[in-house]
């Protein structure tokens, strides 16, 4: 016998005996569904909802917070790169927006979604460089990348406004302020309900099955067929294209940009926070994470004024999230409503066992043979 | 060597290296090996630690680009290939060290085998009815289909190596190069592994196995190649190959 472990006592085994299918509950289809419309109808009716154009505007920047958490999981969730880098898509995208208005005269949107396309085709040569390093070392890269966009956006004041910042012109110019917030918090839910509407498609395709085998076991998956260089490649452009437009809207919408806060490293964590505190596995995972963020953010800027407690807040959930729920919300809650009727039974078999299982099946696959 | 008989004559170069090398700094682990496997049989790659098998595994399948030389399979180069063209070319590979995609469950891990990239194959659902039923086909085969919904971590490390192997299998490679498949597991399993080999060559695939276990070589191949210092020593039948002087001074350093 070659050298192993002794993991692997020779006399005995440890076997998985048929865990229990997941049992196909109908039920739980239906709740999933009622979840689905109760969540839905909770988010549209919300600027009707809403007491204050303040409470109203808090919304717009909770689903911006959603669209951006779910931008960062094509990325984060599928292949497992995590990239704390991605305020630079959303800068880009918004800058892009503003400054295709100002010097292109485009219309808004236009403006908006060719900004977008192109912060993905900027995406292509910095994921082409940065995703040949996997782990901490991405990681870092990515922290670079943002930090590079933030010096430049500051510096290039003739174009940028630097650290004065930029107004962007209105798209409805003269809609009240009330009025603009509603406007925008449609805006938003469209495009939340594209990005995740794209999420789905990938989640449930070979393409998805690809990705998620890179988050896994890379080389192994690159041995089993699966192109990673150009399917990561791919992702990476999603997951920019999508937090570009995150932020080209939040241009719109806001209408002024300042180089530290659309570069911040603060919003490129806010992003990963989310998604792993809903969980990245989950469709819905990254906008459960944003709401929970997003409120907590709002109510402890409220209460608490200009002190810094709520990124201290912040960081203490971080540390609740990794400690307590490592897969997220989502996964957490469900293994808990199933805990009881789910667990593998793990037993040890004896050789003996074994070989006779073998001896069935080779019994079994010859009577097989000769009946057919 | 012995003449060749009426059927080494008609055997079909799979895969080959010319002159294949690779240095780590200044250990040289592959040395300039040229060698030759036969189509449709089971090839044993054998030689002592360190001889460099694994690293010329990995130059083969592109895991790792060797410095100079030439790996061929079927008439065509596959030097410097990635390792998913080299996969997609036909040549399914397992790790020294089982390698499973452990929070997938086991028909998930299966899933993931693509022979197909355009993008209207790679967006179509990952549940196809036919895949599902071609991966049952092979959990069945290799005896696991009662875990299909079990995650991979769960599994013990012998259903981890059939797993590994159903999910070559999923593939459908004709060349399927395993490293140490009896590594670590059981000699019941041993067994079950070796009829899957057996069985599975009888349909046409061709073997390529990197193994310690002699006894297993002695019985499941029909062609074995020896390795010493990153080169081929010795090649030929296993008979031949067991009483070959260069085969015994490498193993036992007479």
């Amino acid at each position: 016998m070659p050298s192993v472990s002794s993991r692997e006592p020779i006399a005995t085994e440890t076997v998985v005996v048929a865990p229990p299918a997941p049992r196909k509950r109908p039920a739980a289809k239906w709740v999933k569904l009622a979840l689905i419309v109760v969540g839905a109808a909770l988010i549209l009716s919300f600027p009707t909802i809403a007491p204050n154009p303040y409470i109203l505007s808090a919304g717009v920047v909770i689903l911006n917070y959603a669209v951006l958490s779910t931008g960062w999981n094509f990325m984060g969730g599928f292949t497992g790169y995590i990239s704390l880098g991605h305020a630079a898509f959303f800068g880009l995208g918004a800058y892009g927006t503003a400054l295709l208005i100002k010097y292109l005269a485009l219309p808004g949107f236009v403006a908006w979604i060719i900004a977008a396309v192109l912060v993905a085709l900027i995406a292509i040569p910095i994921g082409f460089a940065a995703l040949r390093v996997r782990g901490a070392s991405f990681v870092i890269v990515s922290i670079a990348f943002v930090l590079i966009m933030l010096l430049v956006f500051q510096s290039w004041r003739e174009v940028t406004g630097g650290s004065e910042g930029l107004v962007v012109p209105r798209p409805f110019p003269g809609m009240l302020r009330p009025e603009h917030h509603r406007v925008f918090f449609y805006l938003f839910v469209l495009l939340l309900a594209v990005s995740l509407v794209v999420w789905w498609i990938i989640d449930r395709s070979k393409f998805g099955t690809a990705l998620k085998s890179i988050r896994e076991d890379e080389d192994k998956a690159q041995s089993l067929g699966v192109p990673t260089d150009r399917y990561k490649l791919i992702a990476y452009m999603l997951s920019a294209l999508f937090v570009a437009l995150g932020g080209g809207l939040y241009a719109l919408w806001f209408g002024d940009l300042d180089p530290i806060f659309q570069f911040s490293i603060l919003i490129g964590s806010y992003m990963v926070l989310m998604a792993l505190l809903g969980g990245v596995r989950n469709l819905f995972g990254p906008l459960l994470g944003a709401v929970v963020v997003g409120v907590a953010l709002e109510y402890f800027k409220l209460e608490f004024g200009d002190t810094q407690f709520h990124l201290i807040a912040t960081g203490i959930l971080l540390g609740i999230v990794v400690l307590f729920m490592p897969d997220g919300i989502i996964p957490a809650v469900k293994s808990l409503l199933t805990r009881s009727s789910n667990e593998a039974s793990i037993r040890e078999v004896t050789a003996g066992e074994l070989l006779e299982q073998n001896d069935k099946r080779t019994a079994d696959a010859s009577t097989q043979e000769r009946s057919s | 060597m012995n003449a060749p008989t009426a059927q080494s004559t008609t055997t079909l170069e799979s895969l080959s290296t010319v002159s294949m090398t690779k240095s780590f700094g200044g250990v040289t682990a592959v040395d300039g090996a040229t060698v030759t496997f036969r189509e449709g049989k089971v090839n044993g790659l054998i030689g002592p630690n360190g001889s460099g098998k694994t690293t010329f595994f990995n130059c083969v399948t592109g895991m790792i680009k060797p410095d100079s030389g030439e790996v061929r399979y079927r008439g065509r180069s596959i030097t410097r290939k990635s390792p998913d063209r080299v996969a997609r070319a036909g040549i399914g590979r397992s790790f020294q060290l089982c390698r499973v995609f452990p929070r997938m469950t086991v028909m998930e891990n299966l899933l993931v085998a693509v022979r197909n990239t355009s993008i209207r194959q790679q967006l179509r659902s990952a549940h196809d009815p036919d895949e599902l039923e071609r991966a049952r086909g092979w959990l069945r085969r290799v005896g696991i289909d009662h875990l299909e919904h079990a995650e991979a971590r769960n599994l013990s490390y012998g259903q981890q190596k059939l797993l590994e192997l159903a999910g070559v299998l999923m593939g459908d490679p004709d060349t399927i190069m395993l490293d140490e498949p009896a590594g670590g597991v059981n000699p019941a399993l041993i067994g079950r592994i070796a009829t899957l080999v057996r069985e599975l060559n009888e349909e046409g695939k061709t073997f390529i196995i990197v193994e310690h276990n002699m006894e297993m070589v002695m019985s499941l191949c029909d062609h074995v190649v020896v390795f010493d210092r990153g080169r081929q020593i010795a090649e030929g039948a296993p008979e031949i190959i067991q009483q070959d002087p260069r085969v015994l001074e490498a193993y036992l350093g007479v």
